[in-house]
């Protein structure tokens, strides 16, 4: 999908990414994420849209001048797609970081580097334990006078750092217990192991899987040869699509929503099912 | 280890590949070459520590520091732009060498990140803390750990570069409509944030580095972490301490 919001630059591609990549951040959480990232991400989209026409005076359409510099219409509609592009891919991050949970994220990176997913898995696990040891070492800080929201700068820094470096000493030695208790369990042994998998590809899959991948590269054949893709600079293109826009434009659609249409049919079978 | 030797391979093809791409079909979407080209790079490390010997212990305690490494900047909260987590990993480097400042420097962005939120950044961030790690442990080869005015101008030096690198993501990702102006600007605006970056390095090392390293030689002593393969022969150890 990012790809895809890379190759196309048309503002009607871009709003409709945008759009259904929205319905489906909804569909995970009901848009709980999404409301948080709100502000910084209207934020952020207003000032590339106000801001990129007064830097670039590159384009023929002038709208009106400013302090001696022409402001133009292709500056203002680049800034647009920019922003929009820009809003698509911390969308897709939203809905990456609500999809990849720690199995998941264990799944897949166990398959090529085993030793390096155990190790973020392992310390995931420690930083919530890390977090209360450090709210625990705070609350005795706290007893002794030592404070991290009063005095100078200089001795607010030094008490937080002893804080962390008091739970490194402490939580060094139990690092040795986990091992033990890992060795214990058969860590390291040789031989075969199993592995407990919730995730496979079944015949289903990989047929999806194949019309995805036959889409995309429709999409990335189009992008090539220019349709979905709105000419900025010198002159601002034409709006309307050919033929073949609307061919690469459904391939996308159908990319695109791909997410929503599995949720959305499970969710009827649920509700026929009842 | 035939898995780590399979992506070895496949991702010295994927790094050709990608130089082909860029040269012979003139490729233009720089965001995914250049985080290509970095995770092709990382995966080199990451296959070496794949195909080491190395003792369970080990790699608990490397994950250990790597969740205090990200966790560090939790009390710091109060405090903006100050962050302690260069400041362990540089440590982390200076004792286990410059294997274990890589991956603690760069998986620490990984678990930092399931926190805070992963983006288009967080390679960047990776490649940026496993090289000031790298640095680290290749700085003890050449002077040893003891002078803290090299120390210091280090992580002095590792505050801007740091923001040098996270500010290409930036660059990259707007190469379409890139000026001079336009880089020098982000260039310019982040110096205060790596300025700030740079002295709070100063001040964690002058006041808390020779403690730290004492605590973390003394563990590795104590357990035998994470040797020199020089000073022991790893072969038999490893084997006893399995």
């Amino acid at each position: 999908m990012l790809t895809l919001a890379m190759y196309f630059n048309h503002p009607i591609f871009l709003v409709t990414i945008l759009l259904l990549l929205i319905f489906v951040n909804i569909s995970h959480d009901r848009g709980k994420d999404l409301r948080k990232w709100l502000p910084t991400l209207s934020i952020m989209s207003t000032l590339i849209i106000l801001i990129n026409p007064f830097l670039v005076s590159r384009g023929t359409t002038i709208l009106f001048y400013f302090r001696g510099k022409q402001v133009t219409l292709e500056a203002f509609m680049y800034g647009i797609t920019m922003a929009l592009f820009i809003a698509i891919i911390l969308v897709v991050f939203i809905s990456f970081n609500l999809i990849l949970n720690g199995n998941r994220f264990l799944y897949i990176f166990s398959k090529i580097l085993p030793r390096i997913a155990l190790m973020i898995m392992m310390a995931i696990r420690f930083v919530p334990l890390m977090k209360r040891r450090l709210n625990e070492i705070g609350d005795v800080q706290r007893l002794r006078g030592m404070s991290m929201t009063v005095g100078d700068f200089k001795t607010r820094v030094r008490n937080g750092m002893l804080r962390v470096q008091i739970l490194l000493t402490w939580s060094l030695e139990e690092a040795i217990h986990v091992t033990n208790s890992m060795k214990a369990r058969g860590y390291g042994t040789e031989g075969k192991k199993s592995s407990y998998t919730l995730y496979f590809m079944d015949k289903r899959d990989w047929v999806w899987l194949f019309i995805l991948a036959g889409l995309m590269m429709l999409c990335f054949y189009g992008g090539r040869l220019g349709y979905g893709q709105m000419i900025i600079y010198p002159e601002l293109g034409p709006w309307q699509f050919f033929w073949i826009d609307w061919i690469v434009f459904c391939s996308m659609f159908i990319i695109t929503s791909f997410p929503l249409f599995i949720e959305g049919r499970e969710k009827i079978r649920w509700k026929l099912s009842i | 280890m035939a898995r780590a030797r399979v992506s070895l391979i496949a991702s010295i093809i994927v790094f050709i590949l990608l130089i082909v791409m860029y040269a012979v079909f003139n490729y233009h979407n720089y965001l995914l070459l250049s985080l290509g080209i970095i995770g092709c790079v990382m995966m080199l490390f990451f296959i070496r520590f794949e195909m080491k010997s190395i003792k369970t212990r080990e790699i608990v305690i490397l994950a250990l520091l790597i969740a205090i490494a990200a966790v560090a900047r939790v009390p710091f909260a109060g405090l903006p732009s100050v962050q302690p987590t260069s400041f362990v990993i540089i440590t982390v480097g200076l004792v286990f060498g410059a294997e274990s400042g890589f991956l603690v420097g760069a998986l620490a962005a990984i678990v930092s990140n399931m926190f805070l939120g992963q983006g288009p950044w967080t390679p960047w961030q990776m490649f940026a803390w496993g090289t000031m790690g790298m640095s680290a442990g290749l700085l003890r080869h050449f002077i040893g750990v003891g002078n803290l005015w090299i120390l210091n101008s280090f992580g002095f030096v590792w505050g801007f570069i740091f923001g040098w690198m996270m500010n290409l993501w930036i660059v990259f990702s707007n190469m379409h409509n890139f000026t001079w102006e336009f880089l020098v600007g982000i260039y310019v605006s982040s110096f205060y944030h790596d300025l700030a970056h740079a002295i709070s390095n100063v001040i964690f090392i002058s006041l808390f580095s020779v403690r730290w390293i004492r605590i973390l030689n003394r563990f590795k002593k104590k357990h035998g972490l994470l040797e020199d393969p020089t000073i022991k022969p790893s072969i038999a150890y490893e084997k006893a301490g399995k």
